[in-house]
């Protein structure tokens, strides 16, 4: 059984857990306890030019691991330059440095078997490093070199650019990927940065030019927070270390352009694109919450207890109970402005509108009926109870804390998650439910071979036919 | 389903990070109940136990979070399914979620009579449809029959429990995959929870209960209909239908549609009677726990699983290839290859030559494919490779993955592949280019250990399919040992025209404008 998606957008965070657990099925177990767990802060630091760092010393493995959260996205390129900072991003170390040629970076890193990524989201720009103890400092001044100073090297500049634009012919190769995209473009709109995608017509004219002017706006250190766990030596050495690396790097201002409002289309719209394939898939979207609301905590709950899991409402009609899909889930993804609510599945044509019309009718029933106290119970616990492995190593707390700064959450918001958590109720999940889901008016994405469907699609609203591309 | 293991899941000592080993307090306790600990500072100390009906144990403390992974390995994939009956293994294991006597049952004793109704309702319209021409409608009204009996039967079925107790302490990743070797169930927990995994586990391969077996049935046919949408799968079943015309590595282990419209809950049963043997499992608990209260807990909830005879499992040889064969897959993606050569198995020492040969081609930047084919010649978007897929009990395939990038196509980046293996066969590796795939290995070795489960399911697997908990750690000194010329050696010896299977993904549109046997443009737009 493959893992269903489990999407939540939300960040990591970190605190003791303490929440007992009562235990209701099967009475045969044991009671269980609480989680005991206090996890070790680490320690934060700010160098002069501005850039955060934090560190935890571990030293039960002979390696350290590095990340750099650099605050940009995709969600900021250009309009006319869409993949601007993907091509940037994926240069970084690609394209060599000003101190080390490409193919030496490569060479050196290779033997060794260390590693220096880099990647690029929504709202941030990650440059990662892995390196065994023996190799830090090598790899530390490459990674360094990488961060301040990429050359974007022409022939790599030009081998990258051809690899994006091979990447963009090829985006429809897998239908259930090219749903969930087309359906974000469609809902947001093509233009606006939340819905986006590349284009050959936005890589083509992609200079070098650009590339270094990217970089020299974002890629600055009061832009970014870096984050280290490993057998680096003692924390005073490895920060001095730092310094001597990153110390002479100067800040600035850094430019962000201004992202249009979120403007959706609240009324029912189904769009689609007809393909001749064994499975149909299905991708509905409502408007979300913005980054920081406090209706999160509430809506995590009702998102576990509706699409979160294999025994969710979702999951339990459309696949255990009625056998029509494999994949089914729903999640929310947050941003700056309006997210958005995605509840998903894949189905023969054949049964299609059985499955939209229960993807529907569960998204109305919630809103409807208050939920059992057990559900929501149980919702709750899966969601505190799990909580603890969102930092299954040093490394991947440290950096958890990074990005929960980088993403500019209130300072007490990991100290009151559980509790936050823990205060919602049947009473918060209906008022929740009843504010933020419009089934009737959702946004409803599909393709498949309509030819087979088992009902016209027009018997769910207004239809519009896109062609792929 | 898992395909390409390219380097499989690897480990390597570094003593810290267990605590495992403890105290000589411990280490006494510990041999007292007749465990083993692993105390070769060339592996991480392991503490090994096998139960008296054969279950093994492998467990290894270690500390960071109070969390704990557990990983259960059975030596059955779909390789062990009968004729006409492909896609079992895989089916049972989404069964494997649906409770026993006492989880998901609101009263066994009166579900039992109302699942045997399901059943007997279910074979008289598994026997309709299986005719010739089926009447439709007496099809429809058995239809509904079996609908009818399995509504009767959820009144008595509590639902989703099992998934419910595992949400409510805490599970995460909870899941389970089949292979074509091995099925496998994973799942982490707050450590304070291992006796509550014991117990709902040994319920779990002890009792299970197969109830909602034609529901999940629809599920299952609609995962193969998700991978019939998908390119890269519809390639790799290709390429291995193709490969492989005697031995069973031939079937999907999704199974084949028709297959999974006749496969019944008996036989699933019977599937389980006859596999899910504790002497045909291995448990990897890897986490902050102390071993000896895995084995006291072990043997309190275990124990009573009965040991049973394992039937023999000597499947049809797959004969030497005798002839290259060429595919042509036509489907709505741009052009892509799967090539794939068949080798001995990891009982020939070939293997490791082919490991070598596999990282040499395809690790990295200065990988040859890399600087020759992606970079150097630009015609590809990637070329990958693995020494074993799709399994590792019987002899398998050395694979090869490649994508050309417009205006080339499949034809130069496959003869461009080939160019490069040519090259090795004339001209060994350079010592650099060895030492570079030993010391990535190595590296990798230390990264697997950073994840309890990650680990838990090397330990178990290796146990499992391959004998020895240890094997990763071996496979270092095995590669060590190579010799730039073992590296031509076996290309030479495996990478023969005669022995190669190639899969073309080709767009309908180009084959109508150019037939298979002509080389087509591919694809460009």
């Amino acid at each position: 059984m493959k893992n269903i998606i489990l999407k939540t957008a939300v960040l990591g965070a970190i605190m003791t857990l303490s929440i007992s657990s009562s235990w209701a099925v099967p009475p045969s177990l044991p009671k269980i306890g609480g989680i005991d767990f206090k996890p070790p802060k680490g320690s934060r630091y700010t160098l002069e030019n501005g850039m955060v760092v934090y560190l935890l010393k571990d030293n039960t493995l002979p390696v350290t691991h590095m990340t750099a959260i650099i605050k940009t996205g995709k969600i900021y390129d250009p309009k006319e330059k869409i993949g601007l900072g993907e091509l940037t991003a994926g240069l970084l170390k690609d394209g060599g440095t000003l101190k080390y040629k490409s193919d030496e970076i490569d060479k050196t890193l290779e033997f060794l078997g260390a590693s220096v990524e880099s990647s690029i989201a929504n709202e941030e720009a990650r440059v990662d490093m892995f390196a065994l103890k023996k190799d830090l400092d090598k790899v530390l001044d490459i990674y360094a070199s990488v961060l301040m100073e990429p050359a974007f090297e022409d022939d790599k500049t030009a081998l990258k650019k051809a690899e994006a634009l091979e990447i963009i012919r090829r985006r429809n190769d897998n239908p259930n990927r090219e749903a969930q995209r087309e359906a974000l473009r469609y809902f947001y709109g093509a233009d606006h940065p939340y819905g986006w995608r590349p284009e050959i017509s936005t890589v083509e004219p992609l200079t070098k030019k650009d590339l270094k002017a990217y970089h020299g706006n974002y890629y600055r250190p009061n832009n970014i927070i870096i984050a280290a766990a490993g057998d680096f030596g003692s924390e005073s050495a490895f920060l001095a270390k730092l310094k001597e690396k990153f110390g002479g790097w100067t800040g600035g201002e850094v430019r962000f352009p201004e992202i249009p409002p979120v403007k959706i289309n609240e009324t029912r719209r189904v769009y689609f694109i007809e393909k001749d394939i064994s499975q149909t898939f299905i991708v509905m979207l409502q408007k979300g919450v913005k980054r920081h609301d406090p209706v999160e905590f509430p809506l995590y709950v009702t998102n576990e207890m509706l699409g979160g899991g294999l025994s969710s409402r979702l999951a339990a009609e459309i696949r255990s109970r009625k056998g029509l899909a494999y994949s089914v889930y729903s999640y929310f993804a947050k941003r700056p402005d309006y997210g958005f609510i995605n509840a998903s599945c894949g189905t023969k044509p054949e049964t299609y509108s059985q499955a939209l019309s229960e993807l529907l009718r569960q998204f109305e029933l919630i809103k409807t009926e208050t939920a059992p106290d057990a559900e929501v119970k149980r919702a709750k616990d899966s969601i505190i109870n799990s909580f603890v492995f969102r930092f299954p190593t040093p490394f991947d707390l440290i950096s958890e804390r990074a990005l929960y700064e980088h993403y500019a959450y209130p300072a007490d918001y990991l100290d009151t998650y559980v509790d936050n958590m823990a205060r919602v109720d049947p009473k918060a999940v209906l008022e929740t439910s009843q504010k933020l889901f419009k089934p009737e008016s959702s946004f409803v994405f599909v393709i498949g071979n309509t030819k087979k469907f088992d009902k016209p699609l027009s018997e769910f609203g207004p239809v519009t036919e896109v062609k792929e591309d | 389903m898992k395909f390409t293991a390219l380097i499989p899941c690897l480990l390597l000592l570094c003593a810290p990070l267990h605590a495992g080993a403890g105290t000589g307090d411990d280490m006494t306790k510990l041999k007292k109940l007749g465990a083993e600990v692993e105390k070769d500072a060339k592996f991480p100390p392991v503490v090994s136990y096998t139960m008296k009906n054969g279950l093994r144990l492998l467990i290894l403390e270690k500390k960071f979070v109070p969390t704990v992974s557990f990983t259960m390995i059975f030596r059955v994939g779909n390789v062990d399914g009968l004729p006409g009956k492909t896609g079992l293994a895989h089916l049972f294991e989404h069964m494997a979620f649906k409770g026993t006597k006492t989880i998901n049952s609101a009263g066994f004793s009166k579900e039992k009579v109302l699942l045997e109704k399901v059943e007997t309702a279910a074979k008289a319209m598994i026997a309709e449809e299986s005719k010739a021409s089926p009447e439709p409608a007496k099809l429809e009204e058995l239809r509904k029959a079996l609908a009818g009996a399995e509504k009767a039967a959820d009144a008595l079925i509590v639902k989703d429990e099992y998934w419910k107790i595992y949400n409510e302490l805490g599970e995460h990743g909870m899941n389970a995959m089949t292979s074509t070797d091995y099925t496998g169930y994973i799942v982490s927990l707050p450590s304070n929870r291992l006796e509550a995994w014991m117990i709902i586990e040994s319920d779990r391969f002890k009792n299970a209960v197969l109830r909602e077996f034609y529901r999940e049935r629809s599920v299952v046919m609609e995962e193969r209909r998700m991978g019939e949408s998908d390119p890269n799968r519809l390639m790799w079943e290709t390429l291995f239908i193709n490969a492989f015309a005697a031995h069973p590595y031939h079937n999907p282990t999704i199974g084949w549609m028709d297959d999974l419209k006749r496969l019944t809950r008996t036989d699933a049963d019977q599937f389980f009677k006859t596999f899910y043997a504790p002497n045909n499992a291995t448990l990897a608990v890897v986490g902050d726990i102390k071993p000896e209260e895995v084995i006291k807990l072990a043997e309190k909830y275990f124990a009573s699983w009965k040991k049973r005879p394992l039937p023999e499992r000597n499947y049809t040889k797959e004969q030497p290839q005798k002839s290259e064969k060429r595919i042509n897959v036509f489907f709505k993606a741009k052009p892509s290859l799967r090539m794939g050569f068949h080798n001995t198995g990891w009982g020939n020492p070939d293997i490791y030559g082919l490991l070598m040969l596999s990282e040499i081609l395809s690790n990295g930047k200065t990988s040859r494919f890399y600087k020759n084919l992606v970079e150097g010649k630009q015609l590809a978007l990637y070329a990958n490779s693995g020494p074993s897929t799709p399994g590792d009990r019987y002899p398998s395939l050395f694979v090869i993955l490649a994508a050309p990038k417009a205006p080339h196509t499949v034809e130069e980046v496959e003869d461009a592949i080939l160019e490069e293996i040519d090259k090795l066969k004339k001209e060994p590796p350079t010592p650099w280019e060895m030492e570079k795939v030993i010391n990535n290995y190595e590296a990798s070795l230390v990264r697997q250990l950073e994840s309890n489960s990650g680990l838990g399911m090397s330990l178990a697997s290796n146990q499992q399919i391959l004998g020895d908990w240890k094997f990763d750690w071996k496979v270092t000194d095995e590669l060590r040992k190579l010799k730039p010329e073992d590296v031509s050696r076996v290309a030479g010896r495996y990478f023969t025209r005669d022995n190669k299977t190639i899969v073309f993904l080709r767009e309908p549109d180009a084959t109508q404008a150019a037939p298979p046997a002509a080389p087509a443009k591919g694809g460009v737009k």
